[in-house]
């Protein structure tokens, strides 16, 4: 399986973060999306005539679209990330890959803009954002008031998976999270998931670690300039 | 009601180990929980590089700033330099910490030395915290009332908003009533919801 | 504000590679610029069309909004044999030019902003080191800096201390010297160019000179934006946005040398757009 990739890329991170909770393996082929605009490349352009990113190869099969990367990683490795409990679960999560794609258009159209110099009209897009954080931090605390935080029920699926990268990285795009304190302690789940993986942007919870006691010595370890040590 | 007091959040979106951004007046707070249930308010700033330090992380009494590392105890005092592990940092190293109590689900937080309790909210639980861009004025206006504890209706039911000044704009925790079943928690999360959609309405018109 | 002794300075407005006969508008120290191709050569024009001087150097155009006092600073590695030089692109960040550049000087956060790459707990002292101002020159040097790195290359087993230098060539730009894992014996060179949009704003154009003849080029490219953008949401979060020349706003210790030469630097040559003089 081979994911083409760009590290400060949400949608990739996706399947990156889907793929480390699920222990699969999977073969990571970096696009230089920035500066060099790869994604364009004839090369990758006959890969994706879309020109986007991610795109992940299986055999003969490619995949597109990141929300299906998810389910197909989910469906080959634990099926329960699905959330095909019943047909109100299956349905919530359809809805909220669909909802991830919002998010992609809005949260992260304004990230690329304020961080890469990417295209679009900045109060627009933080104005849609913003509608869909809020819509977000109502659902959640709708489950939270029913014991639960993740978005189909009461396990994390491909649903909080989707919709995870572009809000973590909504600040990126000039849109403090300060007032969703919801969407903080789903985010917090998320993080403290067994097998989480960072993207720069998001922060470890340095929290899950002790605080270190007294330095240990590592002069044994330590390496002069020598070829010989450093070999 | 007046008071000294302003609340800042509701208890139950701070769990034990963790901070949250927040602020009194003009003034940046991170509130945070130790691993022992205590509750905190401080300048959201430390002292070292003026990183805010409800970004940090909780690890059992202390907030870590998540630049360096430096961690604060209960007192606000610097208590470690991880880039200087042998040095006892000075008493002069310290966060501004803020009064800061909890009472009937919320924290409140005051400048100075605030006179008496914060209020008493007894049979109310918090329901949820929204901002709404548009300032404190255009809130009391719809509620008919002053000062950051109001009672208020919201359709059918009693409950009570805390209003906040955020800037310019607002933070609303609404607290519901303890008896209130599942469904009507929902429908008062959706009447705030269709609220924060007037108000901003009424705002930008 | 007064832009003062910074508008004779020069600075990064973006890649050789990427300016195009259309142009870009840009912003240079509050001022609009445009970067565009003139007959095949880039050139550079302030407000009123008027044209700046540019110098096509370590893959970025460079220019001065104001009357250059000196040339651009050199980077003698850029011409050596066997480096390979990366254009690492741009990062827009909320946060003061100065703040951009003094976290570039720290090691001190490498254990907590970019974990397990850079640094890691509990390995967190950072130990004694020099710090200067070359007379000759006019730039601050810090030498003998060491910290425990716990992968330094793909091929490194386990972590090992690695040698820093630091030079600030220029009031948004800085150059760190770091030992090679093929090389060792030689230095890499990792640059940070800082194009200051506004007192809060700029465009940092990373740069590199590197013995690496193993990676591939976007592997180089990918590696050093990681470790930007970890930094980037630090930035954008410390208050004041400014970065603090009084001394009682903020809190070094002995880890914060580079940091404290650096601010004192800024101040000495009136270098103080974005900076704050007196706390607020």
């Amino acid at each position: 399986m081979i994911l083409y990739d760009y590290i400060l890329s949400p949608s990739c991170y996706r399947v990156r973060l889907m793929a480390a909770l699920l222990g699969a393996e999977m073969t990571s082929r970096p696009v230089d999306f920035h500066p060099g605009r790869e994604h364009l490349s004839p090369e990758m352009l006959a890969l994706n005539p879309a020109g986007t990113i991610p795109v992940l190869t299986d055999g003969s099969l490619t995949l597109r679209d990141s929300t299906a990367m998810l389910s197909y990683l989910a469906a080959g490795h634990d099926p329960e990330w699905l959330g095909e409990d019943t047909p109100a679960m299956r349905a919530t999560v359809a809805q909220w890959l669909a909802f991830s794609q919002r998010l992609t258009s809005s949260a992260g159209a304004a990230r690329a803009h304020d961080m890469l110099h990417g295209p679009g009209d900045i109060d627009v897009l933080r104005r849609a954002a913003t509608l869909a954080l809020r819509e977000l931090e109502a659902a959640i605390s709708a489950q939270r008031r029913r014991g639960m935080i993740f978005l189909a029920g009461p396990r994390p699926t491909i649903a909080d998976i989707a919709c995870f990268p572009h809000v973590a990285l909504a600040p990126d795009g000039g849109l403090p999270l300060d007032p969703y304190p919801s969407i903080r302690l789903w985010m917090r789940e998320i993080r403290a998931l067994d097998g989480f993986i960072e993207m720069p942007g998001i922060h470890r919870l340095h929290e899950l670690k002790p605080e270190p006691g007294p330095m240990p010595d590592i002069r044994q370890t330590r390496t002069t300039r020598d070829p010989k040590q450093n070999a | 009601m007046q008071t000294d007091w302003t609340p800042v959040a509701l208890s139950h979106d701070i769990p034990v180990a963790s901070a949250a951004p927040g602020r009194i007046g003009d003034t940046a707070l991170a509130i945070w929980r130790s691993a022992s249930g205590r509750i905190a308010a401080w300048s959201d700033r430390c002292p070292h590089r003026g990183m805010r330090l409800s970004h940090g992380y909780v690890r059992g009494e202390r907030l870590s700033c998540i630049y360096h590392g430096w961690s604060y105890g209960e007192d606000g005092g610097c208590k470690r330099i991880p880039a200087h592990p042998d040095l006892t940092p000075p008493e002069s190293i310290r966060v501004p910490v803020f009064a800061c109590r909890e009472a009937s689900g919320v924290v409140w937080v005051a400048e100075g030395q605030p006179a008496g309790a914060p209020p008493d909210l007894a049979g109310f639980r918090g329901l949820r915290s929204l901002h709404i861009a548009a300032a404190t004025g255009a809130i009391a206006e719809v509620f008919g009332g002053d000062g950051p504890v109001l009672r208020v209706k919201l359709g059918p039911v009693a409950v009570i908003a805390l209003v906040q000044a955020f800037g310019d704009e607002t933070m609303l925790h609404l607290m519901a009533p303890e008896s209130c079943d599942l469904a009507t928690l929902d429908a008062l999360s959706d009447a705030a919801e269709a609220l924060r959609r007037n108000i901003e309405a009424e705002a930008t018109a | 504000m007064s832009v003062g002794a910074m508008k004779d300075q020069w600075y990064p407005v973006g890649l050789i590679s990427g300016v195009t006969e259309e142009g870009r508008d840009s912003l240079l120290l509050g001022e609009p610029i445009r970067i565009f191709l003139d007959g095949g050569t880039p050139a550079v024009t302030g407000e009123g069309e008027r044209p700046l001087p540019v110098e096509l150097r370590y893959g970025h155009v460079w220019t001065c909004p104001g009357t250059p006092t000196r040339p651009l600073f050199d980077i003698p590695e850029a011409d050596q044999l066997g480096r390979r030089l990366v254009d690492v692109g741009v990062c827009r960040v909320r946060c003061s030019p100065l703040r951009a550049v003094e976290n570039f000087l720290d090691i001190a956060h490498f254990p907590f902003v970019h974990t397990d790459i850079l640094g890691s707990e509990p390995h967190t002292e950072v130990t004694r080191y020099e710090v200067g101002i070359r007379e000759d020159v006019d730039e601050v040097w810090a030498t003998k800096v060491q910290f425990f790195q716990p992968q330094a290359a793909k091929s490194a087993e386990g972590g090992i201390t690695t040698d820093y230098m630091y030079r600030v060539c220029a009031p948004t730009c800085s150059v760190l010297y770091k030992t090679s894992p093929p090389m060792p014996g030689e230095w890499d060179v990792i640059a940070l160019f800082v194009q200051p949009l506004t007192e809060t704003l700029c465009d940092v154009w990373p740069w590199m000179a590197l013995y690496d003849d193993d990676a591939s080029m976007t592997d180089l490219i990918h590696f050093q934006q990681l470790i930007f953008v970890q930094d980037r949401s630090v930035l954008e979060n410390q208050l004041p946005a400014l970065l603090p020349l009084d001394p009682g706003m903020e809190i070094p210790t002995r880890a914060d040398l580079t940091s404290v030469a650096y601010r004192r630097w800024l101040k000495r040559n009136g270098f103080t757009y974005g900076a704050q003089l007196v706390a607020a």
